[in-house]
């Protein structure tokens, strides 16, 4: 049977020379714009969560028949829905934004054989696949096709 | 607790790395046509009909899609709410707080799994 890992496995054997900030949030953390981009990235997982939680409830009015379905679609027209749904909205755009911007720096120089495309490139590539599967949701789902 | 966290690292890491990407490519069409066009009737009224809705996410393709929107969020959600609260919290609550979180994307997951599953 394998050993648990060990959390401090990959600490050094001796503390180094180099001295480092204490992992602690700063008082001051809403002063500083980096931080609080950072913070707010970390925090639209909340919003995840509960879109994810409120999508349940599509799937289970689908399952239940047209009278479940048509209740969910007025409680969706709700303003506090509307709103959460909004702040969803512009959440799943911020991280689209700054995690498309991430992901090709974090690219290993090379895959076996294989190497990435260059950053612009693969940054270019994720906006046309969002751009694509947006497209293709609206048209199926907005009722242009089938 | 940790060390169970630490051993299902890379499972987790595969299933927020999926949340964060495919869940972020799907969530803008599904937020501005089921979650707010359809309800506040910006959509023609046909186009998410119980029955188009219906013939939409009861083939095996749209409940893929109805799933991943589901449960990817879940998982991006979960990972990164419990990345928050380390960062405004400390460690001392990870391990209970991470758990929490992940055993609630996973209920979510076999939630959503059921109820694809159940539309007939």
């Amino acid at each position: 049977m394998a050993r648990s890992p060990d959390p401090q496995a990959m600490a050094p054997s001796r503390p180094g020379s180099t001295r480092t900030a204490p992992p602690a949030l700063p008082a001051d953390f809403w002063s500083r714009p980096r931080m609080r981009t950072y913070l707010l990235f970390d925090a639209t997982g909340i919003v995840y969560l509960l879109v994810g939680l409120v999508a349940l409830r599509v799937a289970w009015a689908l399952a239940a028949g047209p009278d479940a379905w048509q209740a969910l679609m007025r409680s969706f027209a709700n303003p506090l829905y509307v709103l959460f749904h909004s702040i969803a909205l512009v959440a799943a755009i911020f991280v689209g934004i700054r995690f498309f911007r991430l992901f090709p720096k974090a690219q290993p120089a090379r895959i076996g054989p294989a190497k990435p495309p260059p950053r612009p490139l693969l940054h270019a590539m994720l906006y046309a696949a969002w751009g694509a599967v947006t497209l293709a949701l609206l048209v199926v789902l907005g009722g242009v096709w089938p | 607790m940790k060390a169970l966290l630490l051993r299902l690292e890379p499972m987790i890491w595969l299933l927020f790395g999926l949340g964060i990407m495919v869940g972020t490519l799907l969530l803008p069409g599904y937020l501005l046509t089921v979650a707010l066009g359809a309800p506040l009737g910006l959509l023609p009224e046909r186009a998410l009909s119980f029955e188009r809705a219906h013939l939409i996410f009861s083939n095996p393709l749209g409940r893929l899609l109805l799933l991943g929107i589901i449960a990817l969020p879940l998982w991006k959600g979960a990972h990164h709410t419990r990345s928050l609260c380390v960062d405004l919290l400390g460690h001392a609550s990870d391990a209970l707080v991470g758990s929490l979180l992940y055993a609630l994307a996973l209920a979510g997951s076999i939630a959503a799994l059921i109820a694809v599953l159940s539309i007939r």
